[in-house]
């Protein structure tokens, strides 16, 4: 400070000087300049019209350049030459308080918000040694209250973005504030917790989304299903390749299958239809992205799964002949009553959702699905046009609801009626990435 | 009872192997090179004759069709001497073991008499084919078909079998097909065939030979089958009785492996005992140092114990009756392939550096004996039948036990308790093994009680196993190798005492080692026991399957080591 014999003065229970200007102008720091009368009182010590004068004019000056500097362009180096043009302005230390509020506050719009040099510099604005308290009855007073708050905003901006503080980051904190004091203490939780935290999430997404698009379209595919032996193919590549692909020529199309989905599929069986739903939607972060799943109705009870076959294992019986259950304390199922759900075959991304790009989907799985050539493939698209792409014959088809998923009538299968299997066969085989599949009743 | 006393043979039979193996051996110890047979991959064309005027192709078939017609126990001494050279104890035990075995067994008699004679002079070899890329142990994945012609009187073979022993060399194979065939309820239905398919029926090619780690004289090659023709009458069994017959083959050549690797054993301690009692290290004999002391027990206990276990097996099965000891084969199996693996490492260690280097037969001795512990049934799938078909005799006697106690009956329940706190108390099990009555000599007492604890024990155990599982036990794998564990060692020390018991009562040389390696091994065995009947219990502390579940689940879902590097930082 510059007046040293100014510290035997009587101070303010909060301490620190020109303590209700500041706290005033810390509540009214997203507001422009309010009272210069109101901010002039109070102020005993030296520099008291100079500073009053210098903060009224000093706050349109502090406004204007953390805005100002977004025209000059983002970054640490603008920040920086923003910090570096406010320290050069007069009044600085008695406003410091408002002008870190003021920065900590333009920060996200500059771009820095995750740059840990950026707080740093702005730590470098406090001063060193003042805010200490000396002695531990000062401690218990609580002291610098305000001034430990904007310590502490700071830190919860770093905590916010997610800026992992450093060692320099506690030793300047340590300067300003004293070991004891409440910043200091939340630095070392922030260390404590942060890097921790950091590997909480199980699938993370990357920092930067792509623009949405095929890219996204990936991630999307692989987050809802993260099998690893799952193959994501592109069965069309988009056409402009970036940018929005609504109302473009060629939307892309990216699906997803395991061996196992084919496998079940195969053993689906051609007699009974397969359904493609959809759109459900996905959020990544701020996009949000649909996808179309292809499904089939669960078996009913009579046609599950095979009685257990004595000769399957050659080495040891595979089931023991005994009349014995599991005893309750072993027991680790839970008796939950399970919605029975159709195992689902395959999923996709679309660009624009309309059956004809589906068609193609459908078309493009055919190759490594051969029985799907022969299954009758049902649309049920969230726009409540439901329409068979495999009964040309103008078969009165159950009229379906807008809502997508409908429980199932769970009884003997149904004789089968003689709907075009071969003409399904038949579009199927035409279909390709150019024929759209023939579709009546539409 | 079966056991007790330890299975004996007649003077003249005794006479009669000593009479067989003089030959073998010498046979073996002069003009088998195996350094030169592991090198080439190839067994020499001179030894093959020289095993096939032995008459070593024939051993079990019964001599009016021209083999040895030696029982089991002849045929497990002599695998003492063939397994000298890993190779060809693979090649004659794929000839006789399993490739010819299904005629022995399930054939018909004009089968036996077509093909028996000139398999037992060696003109034909033999070999067993039902491995397929993609069926290892699940018969029900084999897609080799056999079609029935339109007249009736031949099937269409095809398909392609992997991993064949003698695949390039034999003549006759026994190949299992899958055929439709029509059931008593009228439903058509695929079952296993077995069939006698020999090379000249033409459509069969074979692959070339594999290159493999150890056994390498032993050809083993992918066969073919292209539209090959088998006759009806060459079908082993009945159509569709093919998984029987696999069965059988299958459960009936695994005990001579123990017979086998004890002698490997015994000859591989006199090659290191030379070895450690003439080198000097520090000044001191390497024989002089305990640790070199210690290998030397572990390694004549193992062979020992393999030993008696094998010829108390292939006794048993000598009785009239044939009775079924397949379980106690697989116990055989499991134990000497273990065994054997530990025993031929320790060897090599023993050497040293020297047992490292391809001029001693150490490292050759090694990859040899590392194939016993997967063909023939790996044996964590042997270790689950041993269990599993000990759990389905025990369940059906069990029952109805469990259903009581379940029901809340007091009266059983009261009992229960009471012998539960007779248990902890210590209670004093006599199952007639030791005392005055007993079978087992006096100075093997302290070896018969703690069998007969653990034998107490053991099926308390399994009692409570049953009640807490019951027919899910299946999938509880780490718990049934815990039992199958138990079961082995129960096993082996049974054979161990009834053997020394016998040594000590008749007077053979050298009994008092005996009794002392019995000794030895009941004690480990005894603790290992008890130390797995604990973990066995509920809620046991030392317990770890559901840890261990937990973390092979989280490394299999990542599909890969999942800790991070132990010099990252997080700031």
């Amino acid at each position: 400070m510059r007046l040293p014999w100014a510290r035997v003065l009587p101070r303010g229970l909060w301490g620190g000087w020109g303590a209700p200007q500041v706290a005033r102008s810390v509540c009214q720091h997203s507001r422009p300049e309010g009272d210069p009368a109101g901010q002039a009182s109070g102020d005993a010590s030296g520099d008291a019209s100079g500073d009053a004068s210098q903060k009224a004019s000093g706050a349109p000056v502090r406004r204007g350049p953390p805005r100002g500097a977004q025209g000059k362009g983002q970054g640490p180096a603008a920040f920086a030459a923003a910090l570096a043009a406010l320290e050069q302005a007069p009044g600085r230390r008695v406003g410091r308080l408002e002008l870190v509020a003021a920065a900590l506050a333009a920060m996200p719009a500059l771009g820095v918000a995750r740059d840990r040099e950026a707080y740093h510099h702005l730590l470098r604005l406090l001063p060193r040694g003042v805010w200490v308290p000396r002695g531990p009855f000062q401690r218990l007073l609580a002291p610098f209250p305000r001034q430990q708050e904007c310590g502490l905003q700071i830190l919860e901006q770093m905590e916010r973005y997610g800026v992992i503080p450093d060692a320099e980051t506690r030793f300047l904190l340590l300067g300003v504030f004293g070991p004891h004091s409440r910043p200091v203490r939340k630095c070392q939780r922030m260390l404590y917790w942060l890097p921790r935290l950091r590997h909480v999430d199980p699938h993370p997404l990357p920092p930067s989304l792509p623009p949405s698009g095929l890219a996204t379209a990936h991630l999307g595919l692989r987050r809802i299903a993260n099998d690893p032996d799952a193959h994501v193919t592109v069965y069309q590549r988009p056409v402009p390749d970036e940018g929005d692909d609504e109302g473009s020529i060629q939307p892309y199309i990216v699906g997803a299958q395991s061996p196992d989905q084919q496998e079940l599929l195969s053993q689906h069986g051609p007699a009974r239809p397969v359904f493609v739903e959809g759109p459900f939607p996905l959020w990544l972060r701020s996009t949000r992205l649909s996808y179309y799943v292809l499904r089939g109705d669960p078996l009913p009870p009579h046609l599950r799964e095979d009685p257990p076959d004595p000769e399957r294992s050659l080495y040891y019986p595979l089931h023991l002949d005994l009349d014995l259950e599991r005893g309750p304390w072993d027991d680790d199922d839970f008796d939950v009553e399970e919605v029975e759900e159709g195992p689902v075959f395959a999923m996709c991304m679309v660009g624009a959702g309309d059956r004809h790009t589906l068609g193609k989907w459908i078309a493009g799985l055919q190759e490594v699905n051969p029985v799907l050539g022969r299954t009758p493939v049902v649309f049920r698209l969230g726009d409540g046009e439901p329409t068979t792409a495999g009964a040309p014959g103008g078969h009165p088809v159950p009229r379906l609801e807008a809502a997508p998923a409908r429980p199932v009538v769970l009884g003997p299968p149904d004789p089968p009626r003689g709907h075009g299997h071969s003409t399904s066969g038949d579009t199927r085989s035409g279909g390709g990435p150019g024929a759209p599949p023939a579709a009546p009743g539409e | 009872e079966e056991v007790f006393p330890y299975p004996e043979i007649s003077n003249e039979e005794l006479e009669e192997i000593n009479q067989f193996v003089g030959p073998v051996e010498k046979f073996f110890n002069e003009e088998v090179d195996s350094k030169k047979i592991d090198q080439d991959a190839k067994i020499p064309p001179e030894t093959l004759k020289g095993l096939k005027d032995l008459g070593l192709f024939g051993m079990q078939i019964p001599e009016e069709y021209g083999g040895l017609g030696l029982s089991n126990t002849m045929y497990a001494r002599l695998g003492e001497i063939t397994s000298l050279d890993g190779s060809i104890a693979v090649t004659l035990a794929a000839h006789q073991a399993i490739g010819l075995k299904g005629i022995l067994i399930a054939g018909t008699d004009e089968q036996k008499a077509k093909y028996l004679p000139r398999l037992a002079s060696g003109e034909h070899i033999a070999a067993f084919c039902l491995t397929e890329p993609g069926s290892g142990s699940d018969a029900a994945s084999i897609q080799t078909r056999a079609t029935l012609s339109e007249d009736g009187k031949y099937f269409l073979l095809n398909g392609s079998k992997v991993w064949i022993s003698n695949g390039g060399l034999a003549n006759i194979f026994t190949v299992f097909a899958r055929t439709e065939v029509v059931d008593k309820d009228g439903q058509l239905k695929d079952k296993i065939t077995a069939f006698i398919v020999e090379r000249d029926f033409g459509g069969v090619t074979h692959g070339k030979p594999e290159d493999k780690l150890g056994i390498r004289g032993s050809n083993t090659c992918e066969v073919h089958f292209e539209n090959t023709k088998v006759p009806i009458e060459n079908v082993i069994g009945e159509v569709g009785g093919g998984f029987k017959v696999a069965m059988n083959i299958l459960n009936s050549g695994r005990f001579s492996m123990g017979s086998a690797s004890a002698g490997m054993i015994k000859k591989l301690i006199e090659m290191t005992a030379e070895y450690a009692c003439t080198r000097k290290q520090f000044n001191k004999k390497l024989s002089e140092f305990g640790l070199i002391q210690e290998k030397f027990c572990f390694m004549a206990v193992k062979a020992y114990v393999m030993e008696s276990m094998a010829y108390l097996t292939a006794g048993m099965m000598d009785r009239p009756g044939f009775p079924d000891c397949s379980v106690e084969a697989a116990m055989v199996k499991v134990f000497s392939s273990e065994g054997a693996w530990a025993c031929v490492s320790e060897a090599l260690q023993i050497l040293g550096g020297l047992g490292y280097m391809k001029d001693y037969p150490y490292e050759r001795y090694l990859r040899d004996t590392r194939i016993l512990l997967i063909f023939e049934g790996t044996n964590e799938i042997l270790r689950m039948y041993i269990a599993l078909t000990g759990m389905q005799y025990a369940g059906k006697i069990l029952t109805d036990k469990i259903k009581q106690i379940k029901k809340g009956n007091v009266g059983v329940a009261l009992g229960e308790f009471l012998s539960k706190l007779q248990d902890i108390m210590g209670r004093k099990v006599d199952y007639g093994l030791v005392g005055d009555r007993g079978v087992v000599h006096p100075s093997l007492q302290e070896s018969g009680k703690k069998l007969e604890e653990n034998i107490y024990y053991f099926g308390a155990t399994v009692r409570g196993l049953l009640s807490r599982f019951g027919k899910t036990i299946v999938e509880e794998q780490l718990v049934l190798k815990r039992v199958a564990d138990i079961v082995i060692n129960l096993y082996a020390m049974t054979a161990a005492i009834s053997r020394a018991s016998r040594s000590i009562s008749i007077g053979l040389r050298n009994h008092d080692h005996e009794v002392l390696l019995t000794n030895i091994f009941c004690t480990e065995a005894y603790f290992k026991n008890n130390y797995a009947m604990t973990q066995l219990e509920k809620y046991a502390d030392e317990n770890l399957d559901d840890s261990i579940k937990k973390a092979a689940k989280q490394v299999l879902e990542k599909r890969a080591y999942t800790c991070s590097h132990p010099l990252d930082r997080t700031f």
